[in-house]
């Protein structure tokens, strides 16, 4: 039901939206003009809007600062892979607990859950010590694993609350008709799960993207994600802003497409399905 | 029915992520356990003698611990605090008709896109560095002295830094719970006469509790361990201005190689983190029977 509003109030509404909108987005535009700055515009005083020389120099340069690409691809790799391993990790056991619910199904489920409340400082001593006894420091493998396994209670749960929506009749329609359990799953809940699946790995990435503890704790001049990668721009280097602002916003620009495709997933995911 | 033959199945699909999950929180955590009754500093080859409780009399003793107790509190506080009034008007306005209600939230929301240790960099050099940031010629525009954010008020300047990463994330969950509000209730209260403020709260308020119930849950287990913002602006500093307990005990085991008081001081975040946990696993499990 629309509500009844005068034109002028809708405009003020929107006035003053937009005006916070730009006010909370300006950070985030700022370092994207930044980029496009020579370094001494960046640090100009006072600070140069649109009127100065654009350029992508500073794409250049950190592109030839031959490690770039690497961390790009770590943090491709790192999260694409982590998100995948899951994923094939999660949908059976998200599967089984949708359709097979039994006695204990919501005892596992919260359990699941308590281990992603364990925080990450906790284990760090252990974790590090395991890795460099493995061989696992600094490698886009050791990463691979722990992002798994700290996102895999995430990606349950985001599933079975997507599974549960499926309605079982059709399910069981299916096995009426002399499915196999295979064909079952393949023919009649695949297709349906798709979507749902789509929106965890969605959301999945994102978070992996970001994690910022372990990557930055558990890597080192090869494996290192983007996260590691901007944090080395602490450094006095930071204080070259116009390149600092380019291999920022090469860092956040995927993701923050990404992110803004899976809006209403990010609320239904990050709340383990409480708020949707 | 379920078969006993499916629920076979079910258990065998089930516990491929239960034994990884079982795993990775009891061998960490037995570790964890282990090392901190043991006097061991990776700087100090040799045998690791059973020292029993010492390590955490030293981490709980330790000024930096009650230090980074209360910053930690602080933070979380000051970020809930933010989050959720800001959150609570943003969402009521972007629920209000208007043009193009589309493009404002996306800006609203971009923050939490961005990873922490961006968003941290770009506010550290390009807003509050006392000499080329743009709080710096704001301040100088304005006639007053340039301010050093991070030196001068570090853990404001977190609490600032944080908070515009997660306004976004209680925004969002705030105005989806706004929107699942009965329309009609609303209406007929309008009808009975009531008021835009009273309207807000007798509807609005009781209905959005439980989604605040939920970020305010979820925010403070991911607050509890903030730590890239730290590390990349303050790095804890200035003394222990800055530092919270997850980097206070990244600093023990991974600056000081002290494994030893390094796990007795993760065992305190662990419970601290669990006595949060258990309010959200009550909030979360309620739904599961709705």
């Amino acid at each position: 039901m629309a509500r009844a509003v005068t034109p002028q109030r809708k405009a003020l509404n929107t006035a003053i939206a937009a005006l916070i909108g730009a006010l909370i987005f300006f950070p985030i535009f700022w370092t994207v003009l930044t980029s496009f700055k020579t370094e001494t515009q960046a640090i100009a005083d006072p600070p140069v809007w649109f009127a100065f020389d654009w350029t992508l120099e500073n794409y250049t340069a950190v592109n030839q600062r031959s490690d770039y690409l690497l961390h790009f691809w770590n943090s491709v790799v790192i999260s694409v892979g982590s998100t995948l391993l899951g994923l094939m990790i999660a949908v059976p056991a998200a599967w089984a607990m949708a359709f097979v619910p039994g006695r204990r199904t919501k005892d596992i489920l919260m359990w699941m859950l308590s281990t992603k409340m364990l925080p990450s400082v906790g284990v760090l001593v252990p974790i590090y010590l395991l890795f460099r006894q493995l061989g696992l420091l600094d490698t886009r493998m050791g990463l691979v694993i722990v992002l798994t396994l700290i996102n895999l209670p995430i990606i349950i749960w985001m599933l079975y609350t997507y599974f549960r929506e499926i309605p079982g009749e059709i399910l069981e329609a299916a096995r009426m008709d002399g499915a196999s359990l295979r064909e079952e799953v393949t023919h009649v809940l695949l297709p349906m799960a798709v979507p749902g699946m789509a929106s965890t790995v969605l959301l999945n990435i994102i978070l992996a993207w970001n994690e910022a503890f372990w990557t930055l704790n558990l890597t080192a001049a090869k494996a290192a994600p983007l996260t590691a990668f901007i944090a080395s721009y602490s450094s006095p280097e930071g204080l070259f802003y116009a390149k600092l602002s380019a291999a920022s916003t090469m860092a956040i620009a995927p993701i923050l497409i990404m992110g803004w495709f899976s809006q209403k997933q990010l609320v239904r995911g990050l709340t383990f399905g409480a708020v949707k | 029915m379920a078969t006993t033959h499916a629920r076979a199945a079910a258990r065998l699909m089930i516990s491929p992520s239960v034994i990884l999950l079982l795993g990775w929180m009891l061998i960490p955590l037995g570790m964890t356990l282990y090392f901190s009754v043991l006097r061991y500093n990776l700087l100090m080859p040799g045998d690791n003698p059973f020292v029993g409780i010492e390590n955490y009399q030293y981490f709980l003793t330790d000024p930096a611990f009650t230090a980074a107790l209360i910053n930690t509190l602080a933070l979380v506080v000051g970020v809930l605090a933010v989050t959720i009034i800001g959150g609570t008007l943003l969402a009521l306005l972007l629920d209000q008709p208007m043009w193009a209600t589309g493009i404002w939230r996306i800006l609203v929301i971009a923050p939490f896109f961005v990873m922490p240790t961006v968003s941290a960099l770009v506010w550290k050099n390009m807003f509050m560095n006392p000499v080329n940031g743009l709080f710096a010629h704001l301040f100088k525009s304005l006639g007053l002295a340039p301010f050093d954010f991070l030196a001068q008020a570090p853990l404001f300047s977190i609490i600032w830094i944080v908070s515009w990463q997660w306004l976004p994330f209680a925004t969002l969950i705030l105005l989806t719970a706004m929107q699942s509000l009965d329309r009609e209730q609303i209406e007929a209260a309008e009808m009975d006469g009531a008021g835009a403020l009273s309207r807000f709260r007798h509807i609005t308020i009781p209905h959005l509790g439980r989604a605040a119930t939920v970020v305010v849950l979820i925010e403070t287990i991911f607050l509890l361990s903030v730590f890239a913002e730290i590390l990349v602006t303050t790095n804890g500093g200035p003394g222990n201005a800055s530092t919270n307990l997850t980097y206070l005990v990244y600093a023990e085991s991974l600056l000081r190689f002290d494994v030893g008081m390094g796990s007795a001081g993760g065992v305190v975040a662990i419970i601290l983190a669990n006595i949060v946990a258990i309010f959200l696993m009550r909030a979360i499990g309620k739904n599961l029977d709705a």
